[in-house]
C-alpha cells in the first residue's frame, strides 16, 4: 500500500478531506498579506527613524534640547523613561548615543532629547556646538526598560535625578501630569549649582499646579542666596521630606555617583532592593579605576583586535570594544551602549577582555565566548568574529 | 567566498538543526539570521538579575542515556547532548482550578493512572481504559511508523485506521464523565493551540505517550544554551553565520533555487534554501511572482494562522517555597470549558481561563539567583486582535491582560504580586517583532485535524527550497528542532544524489 492508500482508509479521512477541500476554497490567499508584518512592526517598532531637527532650546549654559521631528510625519509611540539611539557622524567617525525622550509620550508630533556637556565627550561637545535646526539624523526606535511597569510599580514613586539624568523622569512627570494619572511622584533633584537645574520653571509649575507631584531640588555646592535645600540627597534627607518610605516605588537616574552614594542611603532606609529601579547610564567615564579592572594594564595601552575575514585594528585599553571597531570603520549594531541589550554581541575568538560588572550577558553566552562589545575592554590582542 | 551548497534563511530551532546537520555531513553552508542572536523562540533575555527563558517550558522527546527519544538521538548526532545540563522533570504537571479541583500527575504510567483514579474513583475503569487505548493506540503508530513496517494494514493496525483522524473530544467524552476529569487529563491541548473538540486523537496520543516515556526535560541555563550549543557546533564543522543579516530575495535560474540577495545587497549563490522563515514570508516576499507556485498558495491558504501568546517574564524576590509553589508546570483554569478557552484565544479582554505558570526553580535551583524565583506566566492569544490596536494606545492595553492573570494567580497564591522584582511583558505583537510572524505565531499553522499531515506537506513547488520550523512541522521544540533535522537530510541526499 502507498502511504496515500494507507491514508485513504483512516476512519473519516474523506470527511476530513471536505473539510480540507473547503478549507482551500474558503481560505486566504497568504500573497494578499506580502509586507503586513513589516507594516505593523514599522508603526511600533521600526528599526530606524529619520529625524530631523526642528529647534534647538536652550535650557542651560551647558544645556540644550533638541526637538526632533520625523522626516516620514510619523513618530512611534514610547513608554516615559525610553530612550532613542542617537546616530552621529563626527570627526571621521559614525558611532551614536542613547538620549532619553524627555518629551512626553502623548505628544506625538516630536521627540526632544535634551543634552548635557559631558567633560571630554566628544558626541555631546558636537551636539551642543554643530547642531541647528534642519540638520538631520538617524536613530532607532524608542527602547529602554526604565519605565512605569503599573503591574508592580504601585501609586507612589520617588524618582531621584542628577543633572541630565532628569530626561526620562520629565517624560514620565509631563505624561502623569498632563494625562491626571492615578500615581504621585516626588522627585528629588540633585545638582551641583543651582543654574545646572534643567527644567527648573517648568517642574516648579508643575508642581504647584498638580497635587499629585512633589518637586524637591538638592544642591550641591549652592550660592549664599540659595533657597533650596543642600547638600547631597541623603537618607536623612529622604527620611525628612518622604516622611515614610513604606510602599514606595524608587527610580534612580544619574551619573555613576548618584548610585554609589544613594544606593547605601536607600538601603540604611530600609528600602527593599527590588522596589529600587536604575537606568544605565553608558559607559563608565574610566573604566580602569573600576574596582575589577586588572592593575597590570595601564590607561593608553593598546592591543591589536582582528575582525575575522575583514582585517585588523589598534585598540586602547580603556575604549569599549565598540568604540574600537566604529573608529577602525566597522558597523557593528549598537542600541543601549551600557551592556543591557546586548545588540552589539559579537564572539570572542581569542584573547582576553575586560567586562564590568552588571553587563547583561547570558550565561550561554559566556560559556561560549560571546561578549557584549560595548561593555567589553581589550586586556590584550584579540580576535573577534562580527 | 559567496558559494554555498546551502543557504540557511532563520537560526531559530528549525534552521539551526538545519545548519548543524548539513555542516556536519560536510557542506558548505551559510546561515544568516536577522537578529543578534541565534535561536528565534529557544532564546532568553537579561533583566535585573534574572535571566529569562523565553519558550521553553517542557522538552518533549528526550529520553535518558539508556532510553533515548528520538530528539536525543538528532541532538546527539549533531554533538551538542553533552554540551547541556539536561533536567528531568518528575511530574507531567499540575492542574487547580481554585476551590475546586488540585491535582498533579507525575510523569510515569501508573502514577499518572493512579493519581487520576484517586482523585476521580468513581472513573476508575474509565480512567485506566481511557490510558490503555492511549498507549494502544500510539504503540501502533510506532510500530506501523516509527519501525517503517513494510505492510500497513487495518488488520493489522485497527487503533490507528480507527482513530487516527477522530477528535481527541469524543473520544474522551466515550470514557470519562466528570469535566473536571476531562480538563485534567487533556490540559496539554495548549502545548498544541488546540482544544480536544480540534485535537486529533493522533497529535494526543502523541504527547501524552512521549512526555510520560521520555520524561518532560529542561536545561540549565535555559533554551539559549541550545542555540549557542548548535551554533558552535555548525562553526566547528565549518559553517558560516551572520548574525544581523536578514535576506530579503530568494534568487531563481533555470527553474530553481540560484541563491540569496542578503539585506545588504549582496548576493549569494547557492542551489539549495532552507528557510526557516513563515512560508508566507518565503513564497509570498521573498520569491518573485513568476516563481510563486499557484499550487502551493492554494494549499497553503487551507491553513490558518496559529496561536501567539501574552507572557510574564516574572523574578520573584523569594524562595518558591515561600509562596508554596511545589510544582515546575502547573496549569490554572478558572473552569473546566475548553471550548470556551480556546474562543477566549481569539479575545483581547477576557477573564483569563487557562493559564500555564511554569516555575523553573522546582527542578532546577539555578533558574535564578539564590533566594529568588523564576516563573513564566502564559496564555495563548490569537494575534489578530492585537493588529487592530492603535499605535499610540498599544502601551495603555499592554499591561491590561497581564493584571488580570496576575490577579488569578494571587487568587491562588496569595502574596504573589507583592514579591515581583521584575516582569516583562510579552504581548502577541512583541512576540511578532521578535520571531517576524504573522499574527506573532509561535506555533505555525493551526495544528486542527484537517491540517494533519495525512493531506500533505506543503511544498513550495521550486526545485531548491524547502522549509524548516513550526509552519512546516508544527509548533513546539520537538517538532521544530526535528524539522531542521529532515529539511537537511534531504537536501544532502539530493546534492549526494546530484554529485553521483
Amino acid at each position: 500500500m502507498t502511504t496515500k492508500d494507507i491514508h485513504t482508509q483512516i476512519e473519516g479521512y474523506h470527511r476530513v478531506l471536505d473539510d480540507v477541500k473547503s478549507a482551500q476554497r474558503y481560505g486566504t490567499d497568504y500573497r494578499i498579506m506580502k509586507g503586513e508584518v513589516a507594516r505593523v512592526l514599522d508603526l511600533l517598532h521600526p528599526r530606524r527613524l529619520d529625524l530631523r531637527v526642528s529647534e534647538v532650546i536652550i535650557e542651560t549654559p551647558s544645556t540644550k534640547t533638541l526637538r526632533m521631528v520625523s522626516e516620514t510625519g510619523y513618530l512611534p509611540p514610547f513608554e516615559a523613561g525610553q530612550y532613542i539611539n542617537l546616530f552621529v557622524e563626527t570627526a571621521g567617525v559614525r558611532t551614536s548615543r542613547p538620549y532619553s525622550i524627555s518629551s512626553a509620550p502623548g505628544m506625538t508630533a516630536y521627540y526632544d532629547i535634551t543634552v548635557r556637556r559631558q567633560q571630554g565627550g566628544f558626541v555631546s561637545e558636537y551636539l551642543l556646538e554643530t547642531v541647528k535646526p534642519g540638520d538631520r539624523f538617524e536613530s532607532s526606535g524608542p527602547a529602554g526598560q526604565f519605565r512605569y511597569n503599573p503591574l508592580i510599580h504601585g501609586r507612589e514613586l520617588v524618582f531621584i535625578a542628577g543633572g541630565s539624568g532628569i530626561t526620562p523622569f520629565m517624560s514620565m512627570i509631563r505624561e502623569t501630569t498632563d494625562r491626571g494619572l492615578d500615581r504621585s511622584i516626588h522627585l528629588l533633584y540633585g545638582n551641583r549649582l543651582e543654574g545646572d537645574i534643567i527644567f527648573h520653571r517648568e517642574l516648579k509649575e508643575r508642581a504647584e499646579r498638580h497635587k499629585n507631584f512633589i518637586y524637591t531640588p538638592v544642591i550641591s555646592e549652592p550660592s549664599k542666596k540659595c533657597s533650596e535645600l543642600t547638600g547631597l540627597i541623603s537618607g536623612d534627607l529622604m527620611k525628612k521630606v518622604l516622611r515614610s518610605v513604606e510602599g514606595k516605588n524608587f527610580f534612580l537616574c544619574g551619573p555613576g555617583a548618584l548610585y554609589d552614594y544613594c544606593m547605601p542611603e536607600l538601603e540604611k532606609l530600609g528600602v527593599p532592593l527590588h522596589r529600587v529601579r536604575r537606568e544605565m547610564f553608558g559607559s563608565p567615564v574610566d573604566i580602569t579605576s573600576d574596582p575589577g579592572w586588572p592593575g597590570e594594564v595601564k590607561k593608553g595601552t593598546r592591543f591589536t583586535v582582528k575582525v575575522k575575514g575583514k582585517g585588523d585594528l589598534s585598540a586602547l585599553a580603556e575604549e569599549s570594544l565598540l568604540v574600537s571597531l566604529e573608529r577602525g570603520g566597522y558597523a557593528v549594531p549598537a542600541l543601549c551602549r551600557s551592556g543591557e541589550c546586548s545588540l552589539c554581541r559579537v564572539k570572542l575568538l581569542s584573547g582576553k577582555v575586560y567586562q564590568p560588572r552588571g553587563a547583561h550577558v547570558r550565561a550561554s553566552d559566556l560559556k561560549y565566548g560571546y561578549i557584549h562589545s560595548c561593555a567589553a575592554y581589550p586586556l590584550s590582542d584579540c580576535e573577534v568574529l562580527l | 567566498m559567496n558559494n554555498y551548497d546551502v543557504v540557511v534563511i532563520g537560526a531559530g530551532n528549525g534552521g539551526l538543526t538545519a545548519a548543524a546537520t548539513l555542516a556536519k555531513q560536510g557542506l558548505n553552508t551559510l546561515l544568516l539570521e536577522r537578529h543578534n542572536i541565534p535561536g528565534g523562540c529557544a532564546t532568553s533575555f537579561c533583566r535585573g538579575r534574572f535571566e529569562f527563558e523565553v519558550a521553553l517550558h517542557q522538552l518533549s522527546g528526550m529520553g535518558n542515556p539508556s532510553f533515548p527519544g528520538p530528539l536525543r538521538s538528532m541532538l546527539d548526532s549533531l554533538g551538542v547532548v553533552n554540551e547541556i545540563e539536561w533536567v528531568e522533570m518528575k511530574n507531567l504537571y499540575r492542574v487547580v482550578v481554585p476551590g475546586k479541583m488540585d491535582i498533579t500527575l507525575p510523569a510515569n504510567r501508573k502514577g499518572f493512572t493512579d493519581a487520576l483514579i484517586e482523585k476521580f474513583p468513581n472513573e476508575k475503569e474509565g480512567i485506566a481504559a481511557f490510558i490503555d487505548l492511549v498507549y494502544r493506540f500510539f504503540t501502533e503508530v510506532i510500530g506501523a511508523f516509527y519501525m517503517r513496517d513494510p505492510e500497513i494494514s487495518p488488520q493489522k493496525y485497527p487503533l490507528y485506521f480507527k482513530y487516527a483522524l477522530a477528535d481527541t473530544q469524543t473520544i474522551m467524552d466515550e470514557y470519562l464523565k466528570d469535566p473536571f476529569l476531562k480538563l485534567a487529563i487533556s490540559v496539554y491541548w495548549s502545548y498544541v493551540g488546540a482544544p480536544p473538540r480540534l485535537l486529533a486523537f493522533t497529535e494526543y496520543a502523541a504527547m501524552i505517550f512521549a512526555y510520560i516515556e521520555f520524561k518532560p526535560y529542561h536545561m540549565k541555563h535555559g533554551s539559549q544554551v541550545l542555540s549557542n550549543a548548535l551554533v558552535d557546533s555548525f562553526i566547528k564543522n565549518g559553517g558560516d553565520v551572520r548574525f544581523n543579516c536578514g535576506a530579503k530575495k530568494i534568487l531563481t535560474g533555470q527553474g530553481r533555487v540560484a541563491g540569496v540577495v542578503l539585506d545588504t545587497g549582496e548576493e549569494i549563490t547557492a542551489p539549495y534554501v532552507i528557510s526557516n522563515a513563515s512560508p508566507m514570508a518565503t513564497c509570498g516576499e521573498m520569491l518573485d511572482r513568476e516563481h510563486q507556485n499557484e499550487e502551493f498558495f492554494r494549499q497553503m491558504g487551507g491553513h490558518s494562522i496559529g496561536p501567539s501568546a501574552y507572557t510574564l517574564y516574572i523574578g520573584l524576590d523569594c524562595p518558591h517555597g515561600d509562596l508554596g509553589i511545589t510544582e515546575t508546570t502547573n496549569f490554572i483554569c478558572t473552569h473546566t470549558d475548553m471550548d470556551r478557552s480556546f474562543t477566549e484565544m481569539k479575545m483581547r479582554d477576557n477573564e483569563p481561563g487557562q493559564m500555564l505558570l511554569t516555575c523553573y526553580n522546582v527542578s532546577d535551583p539555578d533558574a535564578s539567583p539564590p533566594g529568588t524565583t523564576q516563573i513564566a506566566l502564559v496564555d495563548l492569544k490569537y494575534g489578530e486582535p492585537w493588529l487592530s490596536v492603535p499605535p499610540h494606545q498599544y502601551y495603555d492595553y499592554k499591561y491590561l491582560y497581564g493584571d488580570k492573570m496576575l490577579s488569578v494567580v494571587e487568587g491562588l497564591i496569595p502574596g504573589f504580586r507583592a514579591h515581583i522584582e521584575e516582569v516583562e511583558v510579552a504581548t502577541p505583537l512583541t512576540h511578532m517583532r521578535y520571531l517576524n510572524t504573522p499574527a506573532g505565531s509561535i506555533y505555525g499553522f493551526n495544528q486542527f485535524i484537517r491540517d494533519s499531515r495525512v493531506f500533505g506537506a506543503l511544498d513550495p513547488g521550486i526545485p531548491g527550497l524547502y522549509f524548516a520550523g513550526a509552519w512546516a512541522g508544527g509548533g513546539g521544540f520537538q517538532p521544530t528542532l526535528m524539522s531542521g533535522g529532515s529539511a537537511a537530510r534531504a537536501v544532502a541526499k539530493k546534492i549526494r544524489q546530484e554529485r553521483g
